[in-house]
């Protein structure tokens, strides 16, 4: 009997709110995560204009995405580009792999792209014989792990340099006798290498997609992206149809904002324009460009006049860095490509929402993700959306409805509340009194798992105020 | 087994019949009416002005952790050039063809062997055992301390093959911020002329392991600027 | 002339946490406020709202209107709750008859230290409080009502007090309603952090907006045994030194 998402999402969730050596290295990373973003943040003048500004962008973009789209693939297939539209994973990863087939690819390396996380085109291109190299570092260590990515910005922020030394040294080289980053780093780089310089295709996901220059842009900072566009024979781009912005000059306000919210960097060591495949007269570069257009569920949410904005998300990670849930279950918890509110969020759409709503549940609405999010979405809004959601689709348990459907009856009855409330006290009082609190009769019991039980008072507000708080 | 390049018009639709599926899914969806609230008000200044742009550039090369020389001559820009690459280890140096590089290299007159781009041969991109290469750049963006190279510069693994990555540029080059930088290259059609630009912001780094930062990752660990302040 | 203040008590409030209202009595009646008590009065419908019964939600919003529809002021020592009154009535009852009265009450109803700073002025009521104490920054009354700087205005000026900040005072305890019980593990992972924080702090107390943030954090502090003692605003600002018993929550 297979575990539902939400099942396997409480288990993984006790676990790793117990596991307090995981909730000290996730504190440590978003602590330096809070002081670096907020030296950035500084950097800029007007940060409420510049989140503003993005949304605007952004706004722009989506609400006329088929245009830019169209503009888009035109300046890319005049310069010898191709462009593919993938409906859903199965077309995109079947499209990629035909390529890398008919064109003789042993070997592929690739740099980040959550889309191909979503789409999971590594399986199936090594299941065609095809050898894939992650080559960031975050994404190269998960890899040896076998394990998926556990944060969108940095993807081993889980494991501390002890853990990483002895992948290293199990799976790549005995000789790896140091934990010092530096060394791990040149280690990591010596091996890579081999692969930039081997790999007949580089695959590379893409931030934006520029219509107006028709080209794609790739904000990073360790150069494994650089090498996966500049030295294998075929470039693929794997991308959402939702990165598009409209012009060149929105990058002026996107690229320092992008790197403000994801790792409080001025702006990333790379911002990387690339249009094609080489041209003549060039030195270098890939003979052929493919650009993967996915759309797999963005397309229905355009339809959603609430939560089309959604769609504006920049994929900066901020959210996540920022979201109190996040920071003691941390990524893997969710189960789902994306973690923390966006994709708490984004999963409904892209999955379901039967099997996903509990995301949506599995919050606070404390509202720190809206706070902070570069392009302001709304997301403790939307959370609470989809909340309401689930319950219209009737996807909520009958016992849950049942219990509202009371709850409101008793609400509109101020006598039959007063009642209640009396009641319940009461009835705890007994229970407590036969010293039976956190047993099965406990109707508190979950409560008291984790916390003294609350002291009872012996009568109401509303009883005191009858008796001698009514006179002024 | 290299695919030869066809001459492309337009994708036939029955190569890709999803791609007006997915159309038709956007435009159906775009048309509920999502209301818009008001936008920016006009002239608000999201970054600070750049009135310094030389002092503001060599600021942010020290913050990027890339070195920023001034000189001010081609001669001093060649004994510069000299001195950064013997405190290299051996091994040749790529070089971008283009004139001033051929002076300043001539100038310079390195021990090591020079290897000039080229595109009509395959020994014309650098390659893995290049120590180092030297470029020009577009442009230098004092708002971020950082170099504009296009495919022009020698080449797109120019500026990222090497571990030591020297561009030769003159003040003349420096624009404020990435505003004018990007709109120079729209209005200058810089990338219908070039398949690849890239706005660099110091060496390659990583923080991956334990958010601790690391310089020199895949790419250069040496981001070295030459500045000429005589064009 | 005196301010009418009509005042909703969260149904958590009134029927567990009866002092947080005494004490908000006892705090506007002090700086002149004339105060009633709604008895028809129940819930503000957040429970249902949250968990995403919005059609159970509505009816509930609806008697609220009608109970407080001819309130001057109302007044409630919870930011989470007025912030549902005030950012989500509107959407919640866009297609109801009560939609204009819902949208004039919203303008009238205020949590707590809004209510002291923004409306009445004030900020020094007459409080003695020798004790250390640090503030956590209850959520909905931040981000919803953008409270940033009020309560710690009505802090500073409680004679004897100590004020100590805490870090990460702005992250969630993880109290969130339901969410407490249904996420329970997360939720007490999330007190236990802030609980670690307060502890930090060495103070004897810990304040917050949100009564429902001080149940669940006593609770947490509660089972650790830790020496800090949770305390309503309005409990702290209702000490005016005469009191020979804190009004604190008893430690059970």
């Amino acid at each position: 009997m297979s575990q539902t998402a939400a099942q396997r999402f409480l288990q993984d969730a006790a676990v790793k709110s117990a596991d307090l050596v995981h909730r000290e290295i996730i504190r440590r990373g978003m602590d330096s995560y809070d002081v670096a973003h907020l030296k950035g943040r500084a950097r800029i003048k007007d940060w409420e204009a510049a989140r503003q500004k993005c949304q605007e962008i952004k706004r722009e973009a989506i609400n006329h995405l088929d245009r830019y789209l169209l503009q888009f693939e035109e300046k890319v297939i005049a310069r010898g580009g191709h462009v593919f539209w993938a409906a859903n994973s199965e077309e995109a990863c079947t499209y990629v792999k035909n390529l890398a087939t008919r064109l003789g690819v042993r070997t592929v390396v690739k740099s980040k792209s959550m889309v191909t996380e979503e789409i999971q085109l590594s399986p199936v291109l090594e299941k065609a014989g095809i050898k894939v190299w992650e080559t960031d570092l975050g994404e190269f260590i998960v890899q040896l792990r076998e394990e998926p990515p556990y944060h969108i910005v940095t993807p081993a922020m889980h494991l501390n340099r002890g853990q990483i030394a002895k992948l290293f040294r199990e799976k790549l080289d005995p000789a790896i006798d140091s934990d010092d980053p530096v060394y791990l780093m040149a280690a990591a780089r010596r091996i890579l290498r081999q692969a930039f310089f081997a790999a007949e295709m580089g695959i590379s996901g893409a931030n934006f997609l520029v219509a107006d220059a028709g080209v794609i842009a790739i904000s990073t900072n360790e150069g494994n992206g650089r090498l996966c566009t500049s030295v294998p024979r075929i470039h693929v781009v794997v991308t959402g149809i939702e990165k598009v912005i409209p012009r060149l000059e929105d990058l002026a306000v996107l690229w320092p904002v992008l790197a403000t919210s994801g790792t409080g960097q001025g702006i990333t060591t790379y911002g990387t324009l690339i249009g094609g495949p080489r041209r003549p007269g060039e030195v270098d570069g890939a003979e052929e460009f493919h650009v993967v257009l996915v759309d797999n569920g963005r397309s229905q949410l355009l339809a959603d006049a609430e939560q089309r904005e959604v769609l504006h998300c920049i994929r900066c990670g901020a959210c996540l860095n920022i979201c109190p849930v996040f920071r003691h279950v941390g990524g893997h918890t969710y189960g789902t490509t994306y973690p923390g509110p966006i994709g708490s969020v984004l999963t409904p759409h892209l999955n379901g929402i039967k099997e996903f709503k509990h995301l949506s549940y599995a919050s606070s609405l404390c509202g720190a993700c809206s706070s902070v999010c570069p392009v302001k979405i709304d997301l403790a809004h939307h959370l609470l959306q989809n909340r309401r959601n689930a319950t219209e689709a009737g996807a909520t348990s009958s016992s849950e409805r049942l219990i509202f459907r009371a709850w409101r009856y008793a609400m509109l009855r101020p006598r039959m509340y007063a009642l209640g409330g009396w009641s319940v006290r009461k009835a705890l009082r007994i229970i407590y009194g036969l010293g039976l609190a956190g047993s099965i009769l406990d109707p508190m019991r979950v409560w008291n798992r984790y916390r003294s039980p609350v002291p009872l008072p012996s009568e109401s507000f509303r009883a005191r105020w009858r008796k001698n708080l009514g006179a002024d | 087994m290299v695919q030869t390049k066809e001459a492309q018009t337009k994708e036939a639709p029955t190569e890709n019949p999803s791609r007006d599926r997915i159309l038709e899914r956007i435009r159906a969806g775009l048309r509920t009416v999502v209301p818009e609230p008001p936008a920016l008000r006009s002239g608000q200044v999201i970054f600070e002005p750049v009135n310094n742009p030389l002092e503001r550039f060599q600021q942010e090369c020290v913050g990027n952790l890339m070195e920023c020389t001034l000189t001010a001559d081609s001669a001093a820009s060649a004994r510069h050039l000299s001195k950064v690459l013997q405190s290299l280890p051996e091994g040749e140096a790529f070089v971008q063809e283009d004139p001033a590089l051929r002076r300043l290299i001539e100038l310079a007159a390195p021990a090591r062997p020079i290897r000039w781009s080229s595109p009509s041969s395959s020994e014309g991109a650098p390659g893995e055992a290049s120590q180092a290469t030297v470029t020009l750049a577009e442009a230098l963006i004092a708002q971020t301390g950082s170099i504009l190279v296009t495919s022009s510069c020698g080449g797109r693994g120019a500026s990222v093959i090497a571990p030591c990555h020297i561009v030769y540029a003159t003040v003349a080059q420096l624009v404020p911020d990435l505003a004018t930088a990007l709109s120079r290259v729209s209005q200058e059609r810089k990338l219908d002329s070039n398949s690849f630009a890239c706005v660099i912001s110091g060496s390659s780094r990583t923080a991956d392991i334990e958010k601790i930062l690391v310089q020199g990752a895949h790419g250069p660990r040496r981001l070295v600027v030459i500045l000429q302040t005589a064009t | 002339m005196k301010r009418k203040v009509s005042l909703f008590v969260p149904c958590f409030v009134d029927q567990l946490l009866p002092e947080v209202a005494v004490d908000t009595v006892k705090v506007l009646r002090r700086i002149g406020c004339a105060v009633e008590f709604p008895e028809d009065q129940t819930c503000c419908g957040q429970p249902a709202l949250n968990t995403g019964y919005w059609g159970d939600a509505r009816p509930c919003a609806e008697h609220f209107v009608r109970v407080f529809k001819n309130a001057d002021f109302v007044v409630c020592p919870s930011g989470s709750c007025v912030s549902v009154i005030r950012l989500f009535y509107p959407e919640l009852l866009a297609h109801s008859s009560l939609r204009e009265d819902a949208a004039a009450l919203a303008s009238r109803t205020f949590e707590f230290s809004e209510f002291l700073v923004k409306v009445a002025a004030v900020t020094q009521v007459g409080a003695t409080f020798p004790h250390s104490v640090t503030y956590h920054a209850s959520c909905h009354g931040l981000r919803e009502l953008k409270l940033r700087d009020e309560p710690l205005q009505l802090l500073r000026q409680v004679d004897g007090l100590k004020l100590i900040e805490m870090v990460r005072s702005e992250e969630c305890c993880g109290f969130g309603g339901t969410f407490a019980v249904k996420f329970a593990d997360i939720s007490a992972a999330m007190g236990t952090s802030k609980a670690e924080s307060v502890a930090a702090t060495g103070a004897e107390f810990v304040t917050a907006t949100d009564p429902s943030c001080l149940m669940h954090l006593q609770g947490i502090l509660g089972k650790r045994q830790a020496p800090t003692r949770t305390i309503y605003l309005a409990s702290i600002l209702a000490q005016d030194g005469l009191a020979q018993k804190s009004s604190a929550q008893e430690r059970p």
